[in-house]
Order: C-alpha cells, then structure tokens, then sequence
C-alpha cells in the first residue's frame, strides 16, 4: 500500500513545484474578454470573437492556456501563417481585410494568454 | 444554415453517437488533407488576402481602411487601380481579388441616424452588429441571410438574402444609398433623385465606386418562433409551396443520400422566450460526413443507414427575436453554387440536383438548401421581375467543387437561372444580358461613373464584357 502511493505522492509533488496552467475562463469570462488596446479589441470583436470565445466551435478558447500552449510552442511563425493563410475552420486571417502582421500577432498572443510575451 | 439542421439531431441519440465518438474514426478514412495555401507574403512583400472559402487570393499592392468619405473619395481617385471594395470576405467569386488597392469600410460603421423608421447606416457595419444595433431601439431587418459575419455593403451589392415567400433580398429594404464614384464625386440617390443610379448600385457587385451608407426600411423587432422538423424528401417537396405560402420564413434543406429534408419556419409569435439550445451544426456535418467516408461506396447501403441514424431526431423549438435566430455561425466552411429559379421550375431543378448528386457524386454529403424570395426592381437584382426559388449546393472546403460547373449548373440554366453573384458560375456578357432586361442599362451607368475601369479587375471586365 505504502509502495502505491510512492509515485502518488511524487506525482502529486512534482505538480506542485511545476508551473501551473491557469484554469480556462468560464463561458462568460470568455464572451466577455478583449484586449486592453482600443483598436485591437476592435479588430478582435469584428474577426475574431464569434469563434474564440464561444465554447464549442472548434476554436481555441481565448485564455485557455491548456488549449492554447500546445499550439504556441509550435512558435508564432507558424500561428501567424494560421491565422493569415486560414487553417482547418479558420478562415483567413479571420476575414480581417486591414489587419497587419503585427496585429495578428497581438490578438494571438492576447488570445493564447501570452500578452507577457509581446516586446 | 447548418444549426438550422444541426438543431433537429441534439435529440437523436444515435445521430449522437456517430457525431461524438464514432465519427473520429468515420471521418479518418476518406477525408482530403488541408488544401495547400498560398504564402502569407509574395515576392513583393506583399500580405496575402483570401476568401472566407479559401478559393480566392491575391496580393494587394495596398489596403485602405478609410475613416470618412473624404478619405475614401481620395483614395479612390489616386489609389492603384483595380480598386475594389471588401466586406467579409464571403464571396466564392472573384469580386474582390486585386493586385491594386483593397478598400475594407471597417472604418466606417453603425447607425449614424434615422428618418421615422427607417435606419441609415454605413455599410461597413457587419450584418451581426446590426441586428442588436437595430434592437435597441425595438427595430429589425424584416430579413436576414443565414450568415451574419458580411458587411451590409458587401451582402447588398451581392443581392444576399434570406428567405420568405413575401420578403424580399435585403436591398429590397434600400430607401436610398451614398454612392463615392471613381472620380471622387459623392452621390445621393433615391427612387426620385439620381434615379438610375439607385436602381443600378443597389446590386453592383462594387462596380460603381463605394457606397458608403444607405437608409434601411426596417420593422418592428418582433419576436419569431423557430420550428425545425425532419421528414422525407418527398413529403418536403410535396409540401413546400403551401409552407412558403403558410410562413413568415420558411426554407428547406435536401440531404442528399439519406431520402430526407429538414424543414425550417420561422414564424411571428407572443410565446415567451425559449431559449434555442447548443449550436449542433458541427456534429450534424460530421455525422454526414462520416457516413459519406464509411458508406460512400455504396450509395443504397448509405441511404439506408442516413434515414436510421436521422429519424431519431426530435423537432426544434425556439422563440427569440428574429435577429438571434433567422443568421446562425457556419463554422464549417464549404464552396457553393446558387442559382436564383422562376419559382414554377425551382423544385423541378432541385429534384434534378438530388438525383445527378446522387448518382454521379457520391463525394458530396452537405445538405442543398432551398429558399425563396419576393421580387424587387434594382436592375441587377436577380429577383428582378418577380419572386424566385433559390437552390444552393455546397461542397465541403477540402473536396473537390469543380463537378459544380459541368453538373448542376447547366441544370440550373436550362431552368432559367441567374446565378447569386457572390456564388460560383461561369456566366458572363450575353449570357447575363439575356438574362437581365436592364443589363445594358447598367453598363452604361457603370461606363458613365468609371469610364476608365478603375473598379474592374479582371474578373469583372470577364462578367461584364468589357475590353482587358
């Protein structure tokens, strides 16, 4: 018995001393998300919002890190081709006509839970 | 579109099955890979823009998001030519493609004023953002297509609808418009003033210049109940003209391969509220898809096991205001050909569609949808001169869509068809000109504002046969 709980307990130890991912936001934490910057909460509720705050739709909630990190590790040069070329249900560049390179990496990175990330 | 399918399996436990656990392994055996993209960036440096479909491109030399019609009349004298206005990107033709300057009016939206009931709005405004613009102050498009992530601009110079025996496409409700021409020169019209010009730019695919706003008839934001019902092909076809004539809203969709129909109504009511449940549009295609993947070698096999897995689903009831319910997200992106119908030979071209689909294309497994609209007068309209059916095919955005020119299209024009701009067809000059008695008309409204083509790109000097 004490055997069995050896690698519970180290398990459980090492989760402690790991880095934590944040929970998900709920559905209406999600729905109600959006960039502090004026502009690019505008180009975010216009081309981005009805997919990636709305559970469900096959999109990557926006804030949830356990959905998210695994594709951010993939790197921004690859999220940014994604998200300009349009990916599996994504259309491209979110059907945002105006939006710069550096724009679609903003919304990514504040979407993924990365805005740490920006320079 | 989809929900309005998708809502009648979240009953149907088999459906269910196969659209949750069954279908990771139903759709791995026959599905195509992610079709190859463009680059982000060509050799010029240049950004790439696509359609929402992704069978467009191009590279524009530059992209304007102009914040008043001082900047737009501007750019439209000086940008690089062809110059060509974009809304959401949802058109399947090659409207917007240009290697000169894209012009988006994201920059120019909202309600800016009203005259008694009637809303002006600038036509950067997303047809999403309009429904509850409009709501707050208790007002409603009387009408609305099944997609609301297009511009107000682009869905009315593409004469985008929704469905009603007795409402007609959203340009219909167009009181008046502002039109900036090539030239720089603002234009107001209305029935009375500029008449011509009202009546060619109401539907002008962005051929005239930009228009920036226009006053909308609108109506009271009443409450609609939502009904959706499944029942066989047949027993849909047999009854659909009493239930154009029966409802408010009312379209149906042909699943081709399984024998059945998903009927959709939406009617006015004092009900109270009821909540619509969970989207379920993904799931529903899934499951057709994976039924396609499985059983798609054998088409009565794929009929028989489309009818088990289906007639479990129980009705759809709803009750919201209209704008919450008649547009819906399409998550899943496709390719399409419609074709608007005299209404006397719509269900005769549908029963055409469902059997040559049937028995030439067992790759295709997206449900046809069938609507019909009132007639109105804008000399491009395609419903100019009377009410029309309309009959859309899709095709699911990895698969192949060609078959649509050499199959379904010479079915919808031996019936008499003129294609919904926004939608894939190969038509062009005469063959248009015979099909719009003001055809001409228009052309030589459009040669007076742009005489030297500064809005044509190359695919439209192709539709309107004007010299390269």
């Amino acid at each position: 018995m004490k055997r069995a709980l050896v690698p519970v307990a180290a398990a459980l130890l090492l989760a402690a001393c790991g880095p934590k991912t944040p929970p998900p936001p709920t559905a209406e934490q999600a729905l109600a998300l959006r960039p502090a910057d004026a502009r690019l909460a505008s180009l975010y509720e216009t081309s981005c919002h009805a997919c990636h705050a709305v559970p469900g739709t096959g999109a990557p909630l926006v804030h949830d890190r356990a959905a998210w990190d695994g594709r951010y590790k993939r790197g921004e040069p690859v999220l940014l081709d994604h998200a300009i070329q349009g990916f599996n249900a994504m259309p491209a560049t979110g059907q945002c006509a105006t939006c710069t390179p550096d724009d679609f990496r903003a919304l990514i990175r504040f979407m993924a839970g990365r805005e740490d990330s920006a320079k | 579109m989809i929900s309005r399918r998708g809502a009648l399996i979240a009953g149907g436990t088999g459906a269910a099955v196969v659209a949750g656990g069954g279908a990771a392994y139903l759709v791995a055996t026959g599905d195509k890979p992610e079709p190859a993209a463009p680059a982000s960036v060509d050799a010029r440096g240049k950004l790439l823009w696509r359609n929402w479909s992704g069978v467009q491109h191009a590279y524009p030399a530059a992209r304007l998001a102009p914040k008043d019609e001082g900047e737009l009349a501007q750019a439209l004298k000086t940008g690089q030519a062809p110059i060509r206005p974009v809304g959401a990107g949802h058109s399947f033709t090659a409207l917007a493609p240009t290697d000169g300057t894209l012009v988006s009016l994201d920059a120019m939206s909202g309600i800016v004023g009203w005259e008694g009931d009637q809303a002006i709005v600038r036509t950067g405004t997303r047809l999403g953002a309009l429904g509850p613009a409009l709501a707050e102050q208790g007002r409603a498009l009387p009408n609305l297509p099944d997609i609301n992530k297009q511009s107000l601009g682009g869905a009315l110079s593409t004469a985008t609808h929704g469905s009603g025996q007795t409402l007609q496409a959203m340009h219909g409700d167009v009181m008046a418009l502002r039109l900036v021409t090539p030239s720089g020169q603002v234009i107001d019209a209305d029935a009375r003033k500029n008449p011509e010009i009202f009546q060619a730019a109401r539907v002008s695919l962005g051929a005239l210049g930009v228009i920036t706003q226009v006053r909308l008839r609108t109506g009271a934001n009443r409450r609609l109940r939502r009904h959706v019902w499944l029942e066989p092909f047949d027993e849909a076809l047999a009854k659909a003209d009493a239930r154009w004539a029966q409802h408010r809203n009312f379209e149906f969709f042909a699943v081709p391969f399984t024998g059945l129909a998903v009927n959709v109504s939406h009617d006015e009511t004092d009900e109270p509220a009821l909540a619509r449940g969970p989207d379920q549009d993904v799931a529903f295609l899934q499951a057709l898809r994976g039924l396609r993947n499985l059983l798609g070698f054998a088409t009565p096999l794929r009929k028989a096991a489309g009818r088990a897995l289906l007639s479990t689903a129980k009705p759809e009831i709803a009750v919201d205001e209209g704008w919450k319910l008649l547009s819906t997200e399409r998550p899943v992106r496709f390719n399409e050909m419609e074709f608007h119908l005299p209404v006397e030979n719509q269900l005769k071209a549908l029963e055409e569609v469902v059997a040559t689909l049937e028995k030439e294309r067992p790759d295709v497994f997206f449900p046809i949808e069938v609507r019909r609209i009132a007639g109105d007068d804008a000399w491009l309209s395609p419903f100019q001169g009377g009410a029309r059916g309309s009959v859309a095919v899709h095709a699911y955005y990895r698969d192949d869509f060609s078959f649509l020119y050499p199959l379904i299209e010479p079915i919808f024009r031996r019936y008499d068809g003129r294609p919904h701009w926004g939608k894939l067809h190969t038509l062009n000059g005469g063959q248009l000109a015979a099909l719009y008695p003001r055809w001409k008309d228009f052309l030589a409204v459009r040669q007076d504002l742009d005489p030297e083509g500064r809005m044509l790109n190359p695919y439209l000097k192709g539709l309107f046969g004007v010299g390269a």
